[in-house]
């Protein structure tokens, strides 16, 4: 008999719970008889809370085969993602004010664009191929003389598109266009070895990867041209680059949480690997189902479904107790369907069906099968009850 | 406050729609608009309605909202349906201002109904 908990959540894509051993390590800087103090004290707790910070960024810089001196924290990926773009756009303007990006970003990425062009800045939007991956050459195309930024997330949070950040990069740096990558579905997910990517800024998030909700951190690569302009004045704190009181206690826990994920990355992507390919094939025969993404193109932690004739809203309440996501899950308010989709070329009612369905490491072998169990019923239910179209 | 958008009826009302499915040889109406389609059948005894079943595609609270019109209408006078209003649906069932225009659809069918259903009643007399 499947145990059925009141609750089964299968949105790891929009947030995992902290690990264990990280909301040991993150507690224990917070309580009286810790390693509470301000970092900016020169008194010798402060220092303590440095040194407690020097390591988290070793442990993260390892994760990204950087160094730890390249790294900006932050709130998390959102404003890693704005300060990356704006603080950069910024910068560079005197050079020029073309910048690219693609429709399938995050909106934490697209909104700045938007901005941006209210300021007058020129972009273009590159609409993905029909699997949600990039062809390098249309971005090739795209880069002209005055082109200062190419912004392109490494795994979407929607379908799991993985895009080839080494070749992009390498396509970037041949016209010394700045490159950044949304990286928050990927960092201590995926391998990604920033020394040889020609990467020049990075975001990145905590909570995707066990790790708490409210510390993030921005990569910047140590080469001529590569700055940006600050979005936050007031301290002094990282080079002035992004000024505030340190979160230690934050920032240790995402330290810990990469060096968990550093250490069992390969186990992770193998079950995420087995969670989804047996959901998919126990629902793939599923007249008018479909996949929105490339499985042989994505990250194993996601798997965006689509079905013909079904109304997404019906089948989302007839998917409880499961927690899952229709569209982006910052975007889920929404009643528009998902814009990534629509980038797709799905049409308005295919988009609307999308079913966002993400494993992490607690996902088990029940839940999926229950998960298996409770689509199919729920999508003969709604076919029974609907009518014929007319003709 | 409740961030459930959909209060307890609806839920129940969604999980066991009773009147799903079409009545065979019954008067019946189709409307697609608004992003839903709904289709209504009616059995009458004289000029009562005895049976009324539905068959839509749209989101939960029309689900609820066609299921609780036939449940409620069993057994009336069929020219009630030519007076019918969602308002009291809307109501009962706190539907968003912003499904108003799908709640309508119910409305519509329901009176076009009424009508396929008296244009029946005529012929017979």
């Amino acid at each position: 008999m499947t145990k059925r908990p009141n609750l089964i959540y299968l949105d790891y894509a929009a947030s995992t719970p902290v690990d264990e051993r990280v909301a040991e390590a993150m507690t224990a800087l917070m309580t009286a008889d810790g390693n509470y103090a301000n970092p900016s004290s020169t008194h010798a707790a402060g220092r303590r809370s440095v040194e407690h910070i020097a390591h988290a960024a070793d442990q993260l810089a390892e994760l990204l085969n950087t160094d730890a001196t390249r790294l900006i924290w932050t709130s998390g990926a959102t404003e890693s993602d704005n300060l990356a773009i704006l603080g950069s756009a910024y910068y560079r303007q005197k050079r020029g004010r073309h910048l690219i990006t693609m429709r399938t970003e995050h909106k934490a990425v697209t909104d700045a664009f938007s901005a941006l062009e209210r300021q007058g800045f020129e972009v273009t939007w590159l609409d993905p191929e029909f699997n949600g991956i990039l062809d390098i050459g249309k971005l090739e195309d795209a880069m002209r003389d005055d082109t200062q930024l190419v912004s392109i997330m490494h795994v979407n949070n929607e379908t799991g598109a993985v895009q080839d950040i080494r070749n992009i990069g390498a396509a970037c740096r041949k016209r010394d266009v700045l490159f950044h990558v949304d990286a928050a579905q990927s960092v201590g997910k995926l391998p990604i070895d920033l020394e040889s990517w020609c990467v020049d800024l990075m975001s990145m998030t905590a909570h995707k990867v066990y790790g708490p909700k409210g510390i993030g951190a921005l990569y910047i690569a140590d080469r001529p041209g590569v700055h940006i302009e600050p979005l936050l004045f007031g301290g002094g704190q990282q080079r002035k680059l992004r000024p505030g009181t340190l979160p230690a206690q934050q920032i240790v826990a995402f330290g810990m949480a990469a060096e968990v994920a550093r250490s069992r990355m390969n186990d992770d992507l193998e079950h995420l690997k087995a969670m989804r390919d047996r959901f998919w094939s126990g629902v793939c025969d599923l007249p008018g189902i479909m996949l929105n993404g490339d499985i042989g193109n994505s990250f194993p932690g996601i798997l965006n479904v689509s079905i013909e004739d079904i109304e997404g809203e019906s089948l989302l309440l007839s998917l409880e107790p499961f927690c899952v996501a229709t569209g982006s899950a910052c975007n889920s308010k929404s009643q528009e369907p998902s814009y990534v989709l629509r980038a797709l070329g799905r049409s308005d009612e295919l988009a609307q069906s999308a079913i966002r369905f993400s494993f992490g490491r607690p996902t088990q072998v029940e839940e999926v099968d229950f998960a298996i169990e409770r689509y199919r019923s729920a999508i003969e239910k709604l076919r029974q009850i609907a009518p014929e179209r007319a003709t | 406050m409740s961030s459930d958008p959909y209060s307890a009826r609806v839920r129940e009302l969604f999980d066991a729609p009773v009147h799903a499915g079409c009545l065979d040889n019954a008067s019946g109406t189709q409307i697609e608009d608004q992003g839903v389609r709904l289709r209504l059948t009616a059995e009458l005894t004289g000029s009562d309605i005895r049976a009324l079943r539905f068959q839509v595609w749209g989101c939960p609270h029309v689900i609820a909202a066609a299921e609780m019109f036939c449940e409620s209408y069993e057994g009336r006078a069929a020219s009630d349906l030519l007076e019918f209003s969602a308002s009291d649906l809307m109501q009962s069932l706190s539907v968003p201002v912003e499904k108003t225009g799908r709640i309508l659809v119910i409305e519509d069918a329901v009176r076009s109904l009424g009508s396929v259903v008296r244009g029946a009643f005529n012929q017979d007399d």
